[in-house]
């Protein structure tokens, strides 16, 4: 294992096992998460990003879902072997998580400031007075205006984008080297996003962690991470630097995401599209799996998984075809 | 009649009062969420609503839809005032003007086969049961589905089909105008390609009408004839969507616009970001309401509010910084002056 790798994931699967058959929503997952980058995991819905998010969190929704093989290294340790007891001291401290929704990420009933001293009460239990004076500092940590007033506040009296730094500022107060950010800013105004997003990164820059960002958005990608890995039916299909992959995509789908985004320069004309949809994880075909709606897919496409392939610096795809495009 | 345009929004303000106690109520104040609008839309044209979650833009397309009656101003459907209408003129109104929500998980009615949802609208206005499912499976078809999908239900499709369900249902009844909010943000990046797609190719072949109520500028941008920019319920700037989009004028706009997070790697070079948020719309900012968050803003600003005046044709603005346009002298120091230095 590399030495500044912080976090590194492999084979990771999690199927939900239900009576009609066996959904395989993350399935194979691998990848390196460098001390000081951010990497992102893009995809559209369903591909299986969130869930493989909560997979190494190990706080998967109940209702059948189960992490079926695979290995979480954080430092070192398969923190998927840990007892349940030792996983709790790591989450919040080791590894942490920001989700989507400001709104249900904190509790209604408490203040900005309880829900704040409960984090620093986990990591480094001291006196009342003191883990006040510093959820104050953690509140200004992410710029947040007259940090005293707020801490005795309510979610329901702050913004979505003030709410949604409350969360950082939990999700940050146990220094962790691991933040996962699920699609932190789609719930925010544009104007907001950016703000948030410069945070984030001078936040990332001070403390040296390293960010796992889960997006849609290819626009948050290229503003925000260092490597980007795109996911399609559970599991990546592509990986690279992000310079590299926006400007030679080397999977068919990456290719046809990117160019499926409305642009602000250019042509006006007719967006390219992809037809059809994504395969029922139910029933994944045996070969590629985004080759029913590939226009480069020949009968060994249909009929075996690629092999993952270095195709240039630390850049890696699943394709038959990366030699054509 | 060629020169009146199909829609005319003439200074439409909806206040919204504020209340507290229940017997006794006290007003506490109004919520301008919108406050003097003007715009007009052309048959078979398309005109993009923009700005961020409380500027007014679902307010004015609810008060186009007839949702919601205007506190001041009209709003002119083929020059006849739509908020008077009653009896038979509003459903004749119902029929010519439709919409498409941002959600096609609510919008339609999980207990009605799609069929029976599309030819709502029909059997309100007295068609034949055999017209009706002929028309149901044109309109499948229109929207890219196929005319047996008519007797499943909405939780056997997708979002993105789902969405092109509701158009047909917006479709049936030959609608003039269709005010489509947030039509694809709820859906997937490849599907929001294809939803963009369909709707252009609808319009060249039908003349519809759009009013496109949106939050992302790449999208008005692809979608839109005519763009208007609104914030905390007044229009900071309208124009042809080819003009705005090259010469961005309001200080709004150009960090609306420096907001947008280019899907290209290094694109970010001169961005302003603002400062805070949005002033609440119960307690607007005097004078220009975007001056305490303007990087350029000067003593005029917070006490004269600023009226819209054009810089070029079509293209209107309200900033003081150009109110010495005419002079040419103020317009090129503000150009010059890049937001970022």
């Amino acid at each position: 294992m590399n030495q500044d790798t912080v976090l590194q994931v492999r084979d990771l699967a999690t199927y939900f096992e239900l009576r009609r058959g066996v959904v395989k929503a993350v399935d194979g997952v691998s990848f390196d998460l460098r001390r000081g980058e951010v990497l992102g995991l893009v995809g559209e819905s369903g591909c299986g990003k969130s869930l493989t998010a909560l997979s190494i969190m190990r706080l998967l929704p109940k209702g059948g879902a189960r992490t079926v093989r695979g290995e979480v290294r954080l430092g070192g340790e398969n923190i998927l072997e840990l007892p349940a007891s030792r996983m709790r001291d790591i989450r919040g401290r080791r590894i942490s998580m920001i989700l989507q929704d400001p709104q249900t990420s904190l509790n209604p009933v408490f203040t900005i400031g309880e829900q704040l001293r409960e984090a620093i009460f986990r990591r480094a239990p001291a006196k009342t007075a003191e883990i006040m004076k510093e959820a104050v500092a953690a509140l200004r940590r992410v710029e947040i205006a007259a940090p005293e007033s707020r801490i005795s506040q309510y979610p329901h009296q702050m913004s979505g984008g003030m709410k949604q730094r409350v969360v950082g500022a939990i999700a940050m107060s146990g220094e962790p080297q691991v933040l996962i950010a699920d699609e932190p800013t789609t719930a925010l105004d544009v104007t907001i996003q950016l703000q948030y997003l410069k945070l984030l990164k001078r936040l990332q820059t001070e403390t040296g962690m390293a960010i796992l960002f889960i997006t849609h958005d290819f626009g948050v990608v290229a503003r925000m991470c260092d490597r980007v890995a795109v996911m399609y039916a559970g599991r990546i299909v592509e990986c690279g630097p992000v310079a590299e992959v926006f400007e030679r995509p080397a999977h068919p789908y990456t290719r046809a995401l990117i160019a499926s985004v409305p642009k602000m320069t250019g042509e006006r004309g007719r967006l390219a599209t992809i037809e059809g949809q994504p395969p029922s994880l139910l029933d994944l075909p045996p070969g590629c799996r985004f080759a029913p709606r590939c226009n480069l897919a020949e009968p060994q496409c249909i009929a075996t998984y690629p092999e993952t392939a270095d195709i240039g610096p630390a850049h890696t795809v699943s394709c038959w075809r990366s030699d054509t495009r | 009649m060629s020169d009146e345009p199909l829609l005319r929004v003439e200074g439409l303000k909806k206040h919204y009062r504020v209340t507290k106690g229940v017997l006794f109520s006290r007003t506490l104040g109004h919520v301008k969420a919108v406050d003097g609008v003007s715009f007009t839309l052309r048959a078979g044209e398309t005109v993009g609503l923009v700005g961020e979650s409380g500027c007014g833009k679902t307010t004015t397309s609810k008060l186009i839809l007839n949702l919601e009656a205007p506190t001041e101003g009209e709003v002119l459907l083929d020059g006849k005032p739509i908020h008077d209408l009653d009896g038979a003129e509003l459903i004749a109104f119902r029929a010519k003007v439709q919409a498409v929500f941002q959600d096609p998980w609510s919008s339609l009615n999980p207990r009605m086969t799609v069929g029976r949802t599309i030819a709502e609208s029909l059997i309100v206005n007295g068609w034949t049961q055999e017209r009706i499912k002929a028309r149901v499976s044109d309109l499948l078809v229109q929207v890219g589905l196929r005319a047996e999908q008519a007797t499943q239900y909405p939780h056997e499709f997708s979002g993105g089909q789902r969405q092109r369900i509701a158009l047909a249902a917006a479709l049936a009844s030959h609608p003039k105008l269709i005010v489509l909010d947030e039509p694809i943000s709820a859906l997937d990046v490849s599907i929001r390609a294809q939803m963009m797609n369909l709707l252009k190719d609808i319009q060249a072949e039908q003349n519809v009408a759009y009013l496109l109520v949106a939050h992302d500028l790449a999208t008005v941008r692809h979608m839109a004839d005519h763009t208007v920019v609104m914030y905390l319920g007044k229009i900071v700037e309208q124009g042809p969507t080819e003009s705005l989009f090259r010469d961005v004028r309001h200080p709004y706009t150009k960090a609306l616009f420096s907001a947008v997070l280019e899907a290209r790697p290094g694109a970010a070079a001169d961005e302003i970001e603002l400062k805070g948020e949005v002033p609440s719309p119960l307690n607007p900012p005097g004078g220009c309401r975007f001056h305490p968050r303007c990087p350029f803003a000067f003593d005029r600003c917070s006490h004269d509010e600023p009226d819209l005046r054009e810089v070029s044709p079509g293209h209107n603005v309200a900033c003081h910084l150009y109110d010495a346009v005419e002079t040419g002298k103020t317009s090129d120091a503000v150009r010059a002056t890049s937001p970022a230095s």
